[in-house]
């Protein structure tokens, strides 16, 4: 653990960005834009615009803001009609401090307006779709917030739906997305702290909990890592995920992502942390542990009995994906005594005329799939269906009746790539893409054995994993029995007094027991029996 | 300090790290792609001229049906399997010869079956039993069968509804126990188990050939009543590892109720043997358990065997009224009557052989250990044997008399 915290690079309280001095403001306004424009290079989309208000002083103002962060309606509305067409009584001898206290206090009807008084952090907000006002002979500048860009409108989570639960997904938007949290843990306890990240893109970056429920030792780790970044750039959120998360050289993730409110809420609400990350619909949740990648939110939306069950299914398909194509190659090279006799016997016959050994045909195919998955991916929409053709008629079909693969090993591939998609995290079910290979090679040199002791080794490594000082295995190794009513199978609702996952926060208790739902003549018994 | 215990962690676990690469460099040497392996389905063993004569059975993957994949398989006309015979001075040299024809390595994990001629089987199989039990690959779960002629015949026979020839005998016995219990199927260890338990004796099936004609063109099982085929025959019995006689598949029915492997049988009866001794109707067995109790009597040991057992009725030839308790106890009593004649003929033929099949060693060794050890001390067991007194008891219940409670006899002359 010590190494770990040790090599998280250096200064703990050093600034996420490290900037020259800051330049205060002068007092001449001339001087202010001339500097802003030259710091901006003056690019186009930079709107300056000077006027003069004769109510408020002889002597110019400007505004600048940059076309298409701010919404320009409302920078008409509430900044430029109130200054430019208001006129009070003049008042005589009016100075330059008068006019500003009597525009930041009467004339800008608008939510939020700050002041700056250093030129950086006026470019900051300038980003930040705010319009400046400079005043001649201040040295403060007020700042309006008439942020208003175009946005994408919030649709369907596209990588991980649900048939019954909520169909909206967070959008790029760090507000969006903080507020979408906001509508639905409606408490006093949700905790927003937001960082701008990356030198260059001053990214958002909001770190959401729920005070109390998550755990404060976890919480300070990921504010001293969140601190620690010191980069250019964060333009999604793995950026994020990789400069902070837990043991470099692991397939497996230790932080999961979500694009659904529900899905973050439900981990904030059972102790973990949120960050939210202005530019990407795709949250993190941290810590997480390796069952955590296996929890759907559908399954809190549907009956527990199926929801179990589909649990079951999900992890017997995590190791069908990982260990198929190696056992298919295992049983086959080195112990076919194994295998049913008819099963092998037909297994015989298509590999008949098979020109390659079992290890060479399945690499193959795998490399195969690996290739058109990438290729679905990336293909644009319109020329989509041809892959489907190319795929399942020219590669699967032809290949067997041609003799270069047997019809058996199409099927193992096939099954293997299904079971790959049921894990409903991506995180985790590309971890075992990488991993099903390595098994393949163990396989094919030491069979069954091979197998075992990978998975021994692989076993050994989970267990020592940590996610900001959560065992990965938790709380099945270390065991805590009481923690494992939403691991392996989903207990009924009213039966999670406590909250299921609480060793990645505090243990408290989230609901009253006794809530199963019982007929009212069951209760009212004992009273009945006292009244005769 | 944290430092060196680090280190000394890294350090332990590179230095456990090693052992796994010596795995990963000895990887592989056992692979066998499938296209490599010869799967055997059946071994039959013979002795001829003075040297161990072995046929083995080897499945040809292409001829099945479900070879869709490969461009290699598809032709339905060649044979499901082929056979092919080796000789050597022990059984191992004769194995390893057939490297020298066979294009595939033998793979004997998948046998079922292994056919003894009968002139090996007399003059003793103790060194098949040893390969069977001490080969790592040989299966000693296969089946055993006896028969009388050049076993590698037995292997030769193409079978109808099913390709795997090996796979369809062990199916063939496994049904005959299960439904006629003529005899239990023996496997290898079993066989090796009887010969070395205290009785020191076995029984073997005979696999035979109904027609001395050999069927193996796969263009001959394309008629339907094929002229010869293979069938399961009388019993061989084995005494040390030779094989002493033969029971007709009557006296080894008698030997499956001395033995306790009845498992559903079926038992014609007469159904008035006031009337007609004519057997006339069936019973059928559907449970039936034997307790076999030595006691001694002075000079000779009495079995006491209580056959104890349940059925029902499935035909009946003649006029009886199957509602009358009278009648059924009539007919039960001549059902246990020709239980009793089955049994008592059986033990008359296993005395003559001499050949203690029946497992009685055993009881007498599990009921009186004293007299048993004296006997194995004089080594006299097989006189004991010969004076054995068998006292069968047999019970058998009719619980059902099937749908109708009349014979259609009796309807017709009403």
């Amino acid at each position: 653990m010590n190494k770990k915290s040790s090599a998280q690079g250096p200064g703990q309280d050093a600034p996420t960005h490290s900037v020259p001095a800051p330049q205060p403001l002068s007092v001449s306004l001339e001087a202010n834009v001339q500097e802003i424009s030259k710091r901006i290079g003056e690019s186009s989309d930079v709107v300056f615009r000077h006027f003069t208000n004769e109510s408020l002083s002889s002597s110019p103002l400007a505004f600048i803001y940059i076309d298409g962060l701010v919404n320009s309606e409302m920078v008409n509305q509430t900044v430029l009609q109130p200054l430019m067409e208001t006129v009070v009584p003049k008042i005589p001898d009016i100075t330059a401090t008068d006019a500003y206290n009597l525009v930041k206090d009467q004339m800008l009807p608008i939510g939020s307006v700050k002041e700056g008084k250093t030129l950086e952090s006026l470019l900051g907000m300038l980003f930040d779709g705010y319009t400046l006002i400079l005043f001649n002979g201040m040295t403060t500048a007020l700042a309006a917030d008439t942020a208003g860009w175009e946005k994408r409108s919030i649709n369907e989570p596209t990588s991980q739906g649900v048939i019954r639960g909520p169909k909206e997904g967070f959008t790029e938007n760090l507000r969006t997305g903080t507020a979408m949290l906001r509508r639905r843990l409606k408490t006093s306890d949700l905790r927003i702290e937001e960082y701008k990240i990356g030198e260059r893109t001053q990214t958002g970056v909001a770190l959401v909990y729920l005070e109390g429920i998550a755990s404060a030792e976890v919480l300070k780790e990921i504010r001293r890592r969140l601190n620690a970044i010191q980069t250019d750039s964060i333009l999604e959120s793995n950026y994020i995920e990789e400069f902070i998360q837990d043991g470099g050289l692991t397939p497996f993730p230790t932080i999961q992502n979500t694009e659904r409110p529900d899905a973050l809420a439900g981990g904030i609400l059972e102790g973990q942390v949120g960050i939210i990350i202005d530019g990407t619909p795709f949250a993190l949740l941290a810590p997480s542990t390796f069952f955590n990648f296996f929890q759907s939110s559908e399954d809190y939306y549907q009956r527990y009995d199926i929801s179990s069950f589909l649990r079951l299914i999900r992890y017997s398909a995590f190791f069908v994906s990982m260990l198929l194509p190696a056992l298919y190659i295992a049983v086959t090279t080195f112990h076919q005594e194994m295998l049913p006799t008819t099963l092998l016997v037909s297994l015989a016959a298509q590999r008949e005329g098979v020109p390659f050994p079992a290890l060479a045909e399945a690499l193959l195919m795998e490399l195969t799939f690996d290739v058109l998955r990438e290729a679905g991916v990336r293909m644009p929409r319109t020329i989509g269906p041809a892959i489907s053709i190319v795929g399942a008629l020219v590669l699967g079909q032809s290949a067997v009746q041609a003799g270069l693969v047997s019809a058996a090993m199409v099927i193992v591939v096939s099954f293997t790539a299904i079971s790959n998609f049921v894990i409903p995290s991506l995180a985790i079910a590309n971890s075992i893409r990488l991993i099903r290979f390595i098994m393949m090679l163990i396989a094919a040199t030491l069979g069954l054995f091979g197998i075992m002791s990978f998975l021994m080794v692989l076993l050994i490594h989970m267990a020592g994993l940590r996610s900001f000082g959560v065992p990965y295995l938790s709380p099945v190794a270390p065991m805590t029995p009481r923690y494992l009513k939403d691991i392996f199978i989903r207990v009924p609702l009213w039966d999670m007094t406590i909250r299921p996952k609480t060793n990645l926060g505090k243990e408290t208790r989230r609901q009253g027991k006794h809530q199963k739902p019982e007929p009212a003549k069951k209760l009212q018994k004992p009273e009945g029996e006292n009244t005769p | 300090m944290n430092l060196r215990k680090l280190l000394n962690t890294k350090l332990l676990c590179s230095v456990l790290c090693l052992p796994l690469c010596t795995s990963l460099l000895s990887g592989c040497w056992d692979a066998r792609e499938l296209s490599e392996l010869g799967i055997t389905s059946g071994s039959a063993y013979d002795w001829e001229d003075n040297q161990w004569k072995a046929t083995y059975q080897i499945i040809n993957p292409s001829s099945g049906s479900s070879s869709m994949g490969g461009s290699g398989g598809g032709s339905t006309s060649s044979p499901p399997f082929i056979t092919f015979t080796v000789k050597g001075k022990t059984i191992m040299e004769a194995i390893q010869k057939s490297n020298l024809t066979s294009i595939r390595e033998m793979f004997p994990s998948h046998s079922r079956v292994t056919v003894i001629g009968d002139r090996l089987a007399k003059r003793g199989i103790n060194p098949l039993l040893d390969i069977f039990l001490r080969k790592q690959d040989a299966r000693e779960t296969v089946y055993v069968f006896i028969h009388s002629g050049d076993a590698g015949d037995v292997l030769d026979q193409l079978m109808q509804l099913t390709k795997n020839q090996g796979a369809g005998i062990q199916l063939m016995i496994e049904q005959e126990s299960k439904l006629l219990s003529y005899y239990p199927g023996i496997r290898m260890f079993e066989l090796a188990m009887n010969l070395a338990s205290e009785s020191g004796c076995a029984a073997v099936p005979e696999l035979m050939l109904t027609d001395s004609k050999i069927m193996d063109e796969t263009s001959e099982t394309g008629q339907t009543n094929l002229p010869s085929r293979l069938a399961l025959g009388r019993l061989g019995v084995l005494k040390g590892d030779k094989m002493v006689g033969w029971l007709s598949q009557k006296e080894a029915f008698g030997l499956s109720f001395l033995t306790n492997t009845i498992k559903s049988a079926m038992i014609p009866f007469a159904s008035r043997p006031q009337i007609s001794e004519q057997l006339d109707s069936s019973y059928m067995i559907q449970k039936s358990t034997t307790i076999v109790q030595p006691r001694w009597a002075r000079d000779h040991f009495i079995m006491d065997i209580h056959i104890k057992g349940s059925g029902v009725i499935h035909e009946i030839g003649s006029k009886v009224d199957l509602n009358n308790q009278a009648a059924l106890a009539e007919m039960e009593t001549s059902i246990e009557n020709n239980i009793l004649e089955v049994v008592e003929q059986s033990w008359k033929s296993v005395k003559k052989l001499n050949a203690d099949v029946t497992g009685f060693a055993v009881r007498i060794h599990r009921s009186d250990k004293k007299r048993w050890r004296s006997i194995r001390q004089d080594k006299n067991w097989d006189t004991v044997f010969q004076n054995i007194e068998i006292r069968p008891h047999v019970h058998m219940d009719i619980e059902r008399t099937g749908l109708s409670s009349k014979s259609f006899k009796s309807i017709q002359q009403d």
